[in-house]
């Protein structure tokens, strides 16, 4: 799933003809300032200033400001841009058109195992949080489309009566055309207004989950994906990601912040075993890791190189299944060199490494880890006889 | 028994390279099995009408590959099984293909990266049609000493340490293509083995479920358990539980989830697979799988680590209860083997194989190329230079400093003369001809021969002749007249004694101005001395000097040629690179420069 922003997301809905405030979103005060003088409704509405990036809590954050004339929000824009908020700077805000309204609703689109889910509430904001009961589902086939009975007796089923019924019928059919046809994963538009000067619905909020998969088949998503991060990446991240993207396999990379037990298993799945098995044995993950899919060694080095480096680590997880192709003794190699180089610059002392793995050439990989030993390496090696996860039991015994 | 794939399973392959390496991987498995390869044809549009070869045993086979799927099965109507390899952006087409073909019962996806909207019309469509989609991002699927479809398995030793040429009784279903080996090994080594492994990728919505498998496998007599390997994310795994918990079921269930380090990571950061994306402690997490799954009556430990043991007690109970008789293990002598490549063979000691060609100058086979045994690193570091390395290949000895001046100056002196010698006008023909390079400098080297920069080889040979066996100049002169013909490297076309050839006279200075021994070069310059008093331009030309030089140095005869055919092509290269960057067009002679001495034009008699 690949979150989009609220900006491209409010232009995919447009584009299916659900109403939107008018909005920009910009990067600076002099770009805002340009805009207001060609867009008329700049003048005259109230607005809206939001944080355009992926954080949670604006609203606490002091990253929504509401009812300013243009010259507050010039100044509300003036003031967010450049904050910085954990590790992530404000870099672009998104200023919109208030939209006077007394009722407020809410309309979802869900993808599930069997299709589809149309969710719609006749209330909105928090209040949806607190009365989930009063959402109300019409679960759709895939590749089926609702029918417009299908989704007025949904709006009715959901409290909506008489001619706001068919509204929020033709609401929730917009959407679900927008989800199908964008290949969403979560739509969620909360709140859905009733516009007080003419009665049409218009969506104030829009959360866009897209599914990047899908990304061949619309040349229009020009927009770049959100972090789903919660944080924005660090340096050694992104130079993990640099060399994922230019590599056959891949290699990834996460760090956490205190952690004591650093992690370079092989395999997506296989490393979230490891990962629970460090947490159930009352380890502290310094991070995420896994190489998989036969990389190349140098690339295996780089993410070694990464692992060592966390500051404050005890023991190194070396860990993997037994392999269905990828070269053991290749991507050890990396390992190695990568240990060796650590070594030599003064890192790991007191860390004890912990090997485990199976898979081509395993033996001559394997033993090529022994050998660190004589080294002067704190390094324990195991085959595929001890089971996967056992090497954290092993590491983390009191 | 098994599920899904058996002994009647036949295959067609889609995709391209891919899916090839899955083919190969599956021939590996029939051959452990003894049984002939499963798959019987490719579909691939752009390989249409060609073959795929396919390694089995110590031979190899001829697979066809056609243009659709429903040419694949008119021409080999036992297919009933298809893998798909074919990339995301047309996966969904292909898959469809597939199971809209009558023959065709199960359709196993191993492409990565296909739309979740995809996905679930394919599943959707297969259902419909009462057909098993399986996948995308599927491993494959085994059934042991039955049936293997993709590279599920992995390398052959690890089939055979796997036992996977007999079936056990532990049923296998999981999201994770990467741990399937691991389960597989868990099983053969803490209880009988596997029936069958079923990878049905990481997504978030497989084509098919736990539960629909899980109710195959109830069916199947030869499994007794189940082992389920999850990940957090999606709701399958509360499903299996509930399929397991609502009625008393013939098999037994065991299973681990992934996901519980989600717990305790900073809010908001995810890892794992697409599927493995959902909340902390609600639905999908790691916590609430577990638990239903443990409440269900499933077996779930802790951790991977612990699967292990888990299945071991289950399989004890097995064999206690008399459901489940132990298989005895096949001594190492006995278990199934694959011929070894002869490269294998080589280095087990076990076979001698006679060389073919050999070589006394060069070896490349490690990380840089050795000449006559010298790393050609180490010799550009020690400051030698390209005449060394001819020195090398050529003579197999290191040329001293000096030598290596000579030949320089020879390589130079003999480099290019211009356009209209016989080499340098056939490259030049043809460059304007449009020939690439090699041909076009082959085309001038094909000149080099007696008549043109040929007779260096001929000229040291007699040369030497001579001075091996003492002869005065008039001896060799009169032996020459009588044997062999004219003396080869002496006399010229255009220069002679009062019109000397420059290059001549500077090699022989420079070498002179050595003070080394050159008892050809004097040989050949006395035998001028006598040539030349009778016709002026019987001199010493410049391939009997550089003959006369060389075979001082010490080369070999054989190899005198080859400093005028390598230093010339230094030229051709040259003449054709000129033309090139000038776009010379077509040439050809004109008429005027021929002398058309053939009949004139008569009438053609009829045809006796």
């Amino acid at each position: 799933m690949a979150k989009v922003l609220e900006g491209p997301g409010m232009g995919l809905m447009k584009k299916w003809g659900i109403l939107v405030p008018n909005y920009v979103v910009v990067t600076s005060v002099d770009e805002l300032t340009k805009l207001s003088q060609v867009n008329e409704w700049m003048k005259k509405a109230k607005l809206v200033v939001k944080a355009h990036e992926a954080l949670g809590s604006r609203f606490k954050l002091g990253l929504v400001k509401v009812g300013l004339d243009l010259n507050g929000a010039v100044a509300a824009a003036k003031e967010m841009l450049g904050r910085q908020v954990g590790s992530i700077t404000v870099s672009q805000v998104i200023v919109s058109e208030m939209i006077t309204h007394k009722e407020e609703y809410y309309v979802a689109v869900k993808s599930t195992r069997e299709g589809t889910d149309v969710l719609v509430a006749n209330c909105g904001g928090i209040e949806v949080e607190s009365n989930w009961d009063r959402v109300k589902k019409l679960p759709v086939e895939v590749g089926a489309k609702p029918s417009n009975d299908a989704l007025e007796k949904l709006a009715k089923d959901a409290g909506f009566t008489g001619g706001l019924a068919q509204k929020v019928a033709d609401f929730a059919g917009k959407m679900f055309a927008c989800f199908d046809n964008e290949d969403a994963q979560y739509l969620e538009v909360n709140p859905v207004v009733a516009r007080e000067s003419d009665g049409e619905l218009v969506a104030l909020d829009a959360v866009t989950l897209l599914d990047a998969d899908a990304k061949f088949r619309h040349p229009d998503w020009n927009f770049p994906f959100a972090a789903e991060f919660g944080r924005a990446y660090s340096k050694n991240e992104l130079e993990v990601m640099g060399v994922d993207s230019k590599i056959k396999g891949s290699v990834k990379f996460i760090e956490i912040p205190g952690g004591d037990t650093a992690m370079l298993p092989a395999g997506g799945g296989a490393s979230v075993y490891y990962s629970d098995a460090v947490v159930a044995r009352g380890g502290k993950l310094a991070n995420y890791a896994e190489y998989s899919g036969d990389p190349p060694d140098w690339a295996v080095e780089v993410l070694t190189d990464k692992v060592c480096s966390l500051p404050g680590i005890k023991n190194i997880i070396v860990g993997g299944a037994i392999a269905n192709f990828t070269d053991v003794k290749k991507t050890f190699g990396g390992i190695i060199n990568g240990f060796r180089k650590a070594k030599g610059e003064g890192k790991l002392k007191g860390v004890k490494i912990w090997v485990r793995r199976g898979g081509p050439r395993e033996k001559e990989g394997l033993d090529a880890m022994r050998a660190l030993r004589d080294e002067g390496f704190d390094i324990h090696v195991f085959d595929r006889h001890t089971p996967l996860t056992d090497i954290v039991d092993k590491a983390l015994q009191k | 028994m098994s599920i899904l794939a058996n002994k009647d399973t036949h295959v067609v392959i889609q995709g391209g390279a891919a899916g090839l390496n899955a083919a190969r991987r599956m021939a590996e498995f029939c051959y452990m099995i003894k049984r002939p390869l499963n798959v019987d044809a490719f579909v691939y549009p752009p390989d249409a009408g060609k073959t795929n070869e396919v390694p089995y045993g110590s031979g190899l086979l001829t697979i066809p590959v056609y243009k659709s799927v429903g040419e694949a099965t008119a021409h080999h109507p036992q297919i009933n099984t298809s893998l798909v390899y074919i990339g995301a952006d047309r996966a969904c087409a292909a898959g469809m293909e597939a199971l809209n073909d009558s023959k065709i019962q199960l359709v196993s996806m191993i492409t990565e990266g296909v739309p979740e909207k995809d996905a679930k019309l394919l599943a959707r469509h297969a259902i419909k049609l009462g057909k098993t989609f399986n996948g995308p991002s599927s491993i494959g699927i085994i059934s042991a000493g039955a049936c293997r479809l993709g590279v599920i398995g992995g390398a052959f030793d690890n089939l055979v340490s796997c036992k996977l040429y007999r079936e056990g009784s532990f049923g296998v279903i999981t999201k994770s293509g990467g741990l399937s080996n691991e389960i597989i090994w868990i099983c053969s080594q803490f209880a009988d083995g596997i029936t069958t492994a079923i990878g049905i990728g990481g997504d978030a919505f497989p084509g098919t479920d736990y539960v629909s498998y899980l109710e195959k496998f109830e069916q199947d007599p030869q499994t007794k358990a189940v082992v389920i390997v999850g990940e957090m994310g999606g709701d399958l795994e509360e499903r299996a539980a509930e399929w397991y918990g609502a009625k008393k079921r013939r098999i037994k269930l065991l299973a681990v989830v992934s996901g519980f380090c989600q717990e305790s990571l900073p809010k908001g950061m995810k890892f794992g697979h697409a599927g493995a994306k959902e909340g902390l402690k609600g639905e999908g997490s790691a916590r609430s799988k577990s638990d239903a799954l443990k409440k269900s009556g499933a077996t779930v430990p802790d951790t991977f680590g612990a699967l292990g043991p888990a299945i071991k007690a289950t399989y004890e109970e097995f064999v206690k209860s008399g459901q489940v008789v132990p298989i005895p293990d096949l001594s190492p002598a006995d278990q199934p083997k694959l011929p070894k490549t002869v490269d294998e063979a080589m280095k087990a000691g076990e076979v001698t194989v006679a060389p073919l060609i050999r070589t006394t100058i060069s070896d490349d086979r490690g990380d840089e190329p050795l000449y006559d045994g010298y790393p050609a690193s180490e010799l550009i570091n020690k400051g030698y230079e390209i005449p060394h390395v001819i020195g090398l290949l050529w003579d197999k000895r290191l040329v001293s400093k000096r030598e290596a001046e000579i030949i320089k100056r020879i390589m130079m002196l003999s480099a290019d003369h211009g356009p209209c010698v016989s080499g340098a006008l056939g490259t030049i023909v043809a460059a304007c001809a449009g020939i690439g390079m090699s041909q076009s400098v082959a085309a001038g080297l094909i000149m080099i021969g007696p008549r043109f920069g040929g007779a260096v080889t001929d000229a040291g040979r007699w040369f030497k002749y001579a001075v091996d066996n003492k002869m005065s100049v008039d001896e060799f002169l009169g032996y020459m007249k009588k044997n062999v013909g004219p003396v080869p490297g002496i006399g010229h076309r255009v220069k002679s004694l009062r019109n000397p050839d420059k290059r001549v006279k500077e090699l022989v200075g420079y070498v002179k101005s050595l003070g080394i021994k050159t008892a050809h070069l004097d040989f050949a310059l006395e035998v001028e001395k006598v040539t030349a008093a009778k016709k002026d331009n019987l001199i010493l030309n410049v391939d009997g000097t550089m003959a006369a030089v060389l075979v001082d140095i010490g080369f070999p005869v054989e190899s005198l040629n080859g400093f005028f055919i390598l230093s010339r092509t230094i030229g051709l290269i040259g003449h054709w690179v000129d033309q090139k960057r000038q776009e010379s067009r077509l040439i050809r002679l004109f008429d005027y420069l021929v002398n058309y001495a053939a009949p004139k034009r008569r009438e053609v008699p009829p045809l006796k």
